[in-house]
């Protein structure tokens, strides 16, 4: 028996890439059953239905109060039963954030072997050969487990297609299996999900950008560069150094290591202009630079030049623009 | 934590001319002898074969020739057959040419040509005869069980600059070979370690080095006759100053030319990338260059200590060949044949080492006996104390240079040298009272068009490193401030010819070090000439680096 280990997104849908396992599955058992286990008891109703719907011959729900979250420990634990007690030849999962965090830790506990991010597999049964990459898919390596199993496999996405799963004629049977976690056991407690907050920036969308460079000299003085950049509705970017020192993230630099952006306004406050920056900005249409030093490259490339200090200069401009 | 691991029979660790051509070899045996098919594997941390590879280049083809007899019909071609050679003695403003070419110098049967075209060639023969070369994966790390070399530890690769993984993390790879064949380069970081921890080089002189630094140009045609090398003695290096200039002519207006330093200078505010731009301003280089392009800058270390130098190549699986070993002629200033011809000779003795299934040092030794029988010692031995010599200044490193081609190199005592790291003098001793205030050395113009800054060299160096990870200098940065400063001045400002170096000075804060790590070119200066030997170059996350198209 082989058992495929069902993923559930956080909006309680089956994860498209358990068909993909299933296909997988199906390769591998050579008529051999399989069934389907759905580990999270989240809307495991609707997504047991669906399972027993394409090609398995049974559908195991564990349940249990601690699956209502994604947590290691808890999948761990709950996986350890179910494989306990269907003692299947495989474990099949697809090869997801979720499984590579708790499958470890539960072959680890059969002392069984894993083999990750299948690609293929060769043969059927338990002499059967699984393909995975190495040195970034330059060699594939032809794998086989040794041992009396279980013999657990992660599979890659998209390596099976969902559509080649071979559909039986009716639904299978729903099997409810009650699993005993102890909340003890159970280490993480989920917090709330969160995304972060922040999207990367796409300067090469702004039409303004107020870029600042080593001439700013400490961290506190990019308040500066964004007092200006705020009264004119443009985006702050740095050359390298300023992202180097981690005074401004990294997506906000400009340059060959950066970002090339071509907004209508470029202002380069304390660039000296090294190429590399240079051919980060040159497409801009208009370019004002302001730097201490006559002979800086930027003044090559600029439309405007103020050879001057930016720390008299960079007021004086966001206070007149304030004005406005 | 477990990795991954793979099973070779002989490993090579560097996709240049020594490891490239004895993945050849190996191919070619294979055909020849038959028998069990080997597996062979290369590995390269340049992205693709050639883009870290930089020379001159004068090219002597004697062990092409032995390597593929047929490489012209093989689609190789160099840019221009050697017609003339020419050898200046330079002064700030003039230049007088030697009426007669030193033998060493004469390049009659060689090329001008691109060590990057050759690698790339070289590298789709192999790839052609069926063995993998891996590039974009550097080696990280010697592999040892007691004094046998197991294998290579490659990098890992997604790891941010914390050092924490990041998402696409993939930790290096376990490679196991009966035969490592370490072809890692001039101060290759795998040859480093295996030389120091099997001590190796411990009856031998310390390896000398120098830096070269290699522009190429467009200028109009008719400046210099395709075919033309030029190469120069004297000014910008003072007599105490090991190297010259060197300017190869090729069609089409395309000009190669570069300065090669001693790394064993005395003044700690030599300035190598300094002395390459008084090289273009001298009036003779500026005649050839005005009103032409750069089109690509590079910089590498080359070993010059030659025969005395070279480490004990074997030992229990394990090779060492070109470059990483010190096979070069500084007198004819030649490697990449003798690369080439040790890679093969180490090829030899790999393949009979794992048919007699006997690959120990002792059955290993054969390849020294190949180096000492043949070729190889044949054009290093009469010449091992010429670099050794320009230590005393160049009067008598021109005096012994003649010497040793009278007396094919017999005489009674073989001369000895010192790490040129421990030749730098501190300021007060080289400068007494009057050391320059900036200390920044005397400045040389830069007008951006015939002299450029070393940000703007960078550039056409091409370099490229993933931004987010890790140092790949590993610098301890405690003495800077208070002895490197005061002391030498910071000299590695002034040696790294990509300004990955540089002293922030903040006020009110000590001097403090920034390493630009994505500026490094990989040419190992740093690690070789640093006078506290605080650097340690390791390989960044593969696929980074320099792009030597043409060079």
């Amino acid at each position: 028996m082989i058992l495929v280990v069902a993923e559930v997104q956080r909006d309680g849908t089956l994860n498209r890439a358990t068909w993909e396992t299933v296909a997988a599955a199906q390769q591998l058992a050579g008529g051999e059953p399989i069934v389907a286990a759905v580990l999270s008891s989240a809307r495991a109703g609707a997504v047991g239905a669906e399972l027993a719907s394409g090609g398995v011959s049974e559908v195991l729900v564990a349940s249990h109060e601690q699956l209502a979250q994604y947590t290691p420990d808890g999948f761990c634990a709950a996986l350890l039963q179910v494989v306990g007690e269907t003692t299947p030849t495989f474990v099949l999962l697809p090869h997801t954030y979720q499984a590579r965090d708790f499958v470890p830790m539960a072959a680890a506990r059969f002392g069984a072997p894993l083999v990750t991010d299948v690609t293929g597999i060769e043969g059927t049964g338990t002499d059967a050969v699984f393909l995975r990459q190495m040195f970034q898919g330059k060699l594939v390596a032809s794998v086989r487990h040794r041992g009396s199993g279980p013999r657990f496999v992660t599979v890659q996405l998209g390596a099976f297609r969902a559509d080649a799963v071979t559909r039986g004629d009716g639904a299978a049977a729903v099997r409810t299996m009650a699993v005993d976690i102890s909340p003890e056991a159970v280490r993480q407690r989920p917090e709330e999900p969160f995304r972060e907050a922040k999207q990367a920036v796409d300067l090469g969308q702004a039409e303004r950008i107020v870029a600042v460079g080593r001439g700013i000299k400490a961290q506190e003085h990019i308040a500066l560069a964004e007092r200006l950049a705020a009264a004119m509705a443009a985006e702050v970017a740095a050359s390298r150094p300023i992202c180097d020192s981690g005074w401004l993230p990294m997506d906000r630099q400009i340059g060959s290591s950066g970002q090339t952006v071509a907004p209508k306004l470029y202002i380069a406050l304390g660039i000296s202009g090294a190429i590399q920056h240079l051919v980060g900005m040159k497409g801009a249409r208009t370019i004002v630079a302001v730097n201490k030093d006559a002979d800086a490259p930027i003044f090559e490339v600029a439309d405007y030049g103020i050879v001057g200090d930016l720390f008299e200069i960079v007021p004086a401009l966001a206070a007149e623009l304030e004005k406005g | 934590m477990q990795r991954e691991t793979l099973d070779v029979d002989v490993l090579i660790v560097g996709g240049g001319p020594a490891g490239l051509s004895a993945a050849l070899r190996l191919a070619q045996l294979q055909k020849q002898r038959g028998g069990e098919p080997l597996q062979v594997a290369v590995l390269e941390k340049a992205r693709e074969a050639g883009a870290h590879s930089l020379s001159g280049a004068v090219i002597d083809p004697s062990a092409l020739a032995t390597l593929v007899p047929d490489w012209q019909a093989k689609g190789l071609s160099f840019a221009a057959p050697v017609e003339r050679d020419r050898v200046y003695l330079m002064t700030a403003g003039s230049t007088w040419r030697l009426p007669v070419v030193p033998p060493p110098l004469r390049n009659h049967g060689c090329f001008i040509g691109s060590l990057n075209e050759l690698v790339r060639w070289l590298s789709g023969q192999v790839e052609a005869e069926g063995v993998d070369v891996f590039s974009g994966f550097a080696g990280q790390e010697v592999l040892l069980e007691g004094t046998r070399v197991r294998g290579v530890r490659t990098g890992d690769r997604g790891v941010a600059r914390d050092g924490s993984a990041k998402a696409a993390y993939e930790a290096g790879v376990d490679i196991h070979a009966r035969v490592t064949i370490f072809c890692d380069g001039v101060r290759g970081n795998l040859t480093k370690q295996i030389v120091s921890r099997l001590g190796l080089d411990s009856d031998r002189e310390p390896q000398q080095y120098a830096v070269g630094l290699k522009e190429l140009w467009d200028v109009p045609p008719d400046r210099l006759a395709p075919g033309t090398v030029i190469h120069t003695l004297g000014y910008p290096l003072r007599q105490e100053e090991f190297g010259g200039g060197f300017i190869y002519a090729m069609p089409g207006g395309r000009l190669s030319l570069g300065l090669v330093a001693g790394l064993d200078y005395r003044d700690p505010l030599f300035d190598p990338h300094a002395a390459f731009n008084r090289f273009k301003r001298h009036p003779f280089v500026t005649s050839l260059l005005e009103g032409g392009t750069l089109v690509r800058y590079g910089a590498k270390a080359l070993p010059e200590g030659g025969w005395n130098t070279i480490p004990v190549p074997y030992m229990d699986g394990g090779l060492i060949a070109g470059d990483a070993g010190g096979f070069l002629n500084s007198m004819r200033l030649k490697g990449i044949h003798l690369a080439m011809r040790t890679g093969m000779l180490a090829a030899e003795s790999a393949f009979e080492a794992i048919r007699a299934d006997d690959t120990s040092a002792a059955a290993l030794a054969r390849y020294a006996r190949a180096i000492d029988e043949g070729p190889v010692r044949a054009e290093l031995y009469p010449v091992r104390n010429v670099h050794q010599a320009f230590g005393h200044g160049l009067v008598a490193g021109l005096a012994f240079a003649g010497l040793s081609i009278l007396t094919r190199g017999r005489w009674l005592e073989d001369l000895r040298a010192h790490p040129g790291h421990e030749r730098m003098a501190t300021l007060a001793w080289y400068y007494g009272l009057d050391v320059p205030p900036s200390r920044t050395g005397p400045s040389v113009p830069v007008d951006r068009t015939l002299t450029f800054d070393r940000l703007t060299n960078v550039h056409y160096a091409g370099t490229a490193h993933e931004e987010d990870q890790p140092s790949h200098l590993l610098v301890d940065t405690s003495v800077c401030a208070t002895r490197c400063g005061p002391e030498y001045g910071h000299p590695c400002i002034r040696f790294c010819p990509a300004q990955v170096y540089e002293i922030v000075r903040e006020p009110g804060q000590p001097v403090r070090l920034q390493i630009n790590a994505s500026n490094c070119v990989h040419c190992k200066t740093c690690d070789i000439m640093d006078p506290y030997q605080v650097i340690t170059w390791v390989p960044p996350e593969g696929g980074g680096g320099p792009q030597y198209n043409g060079m």
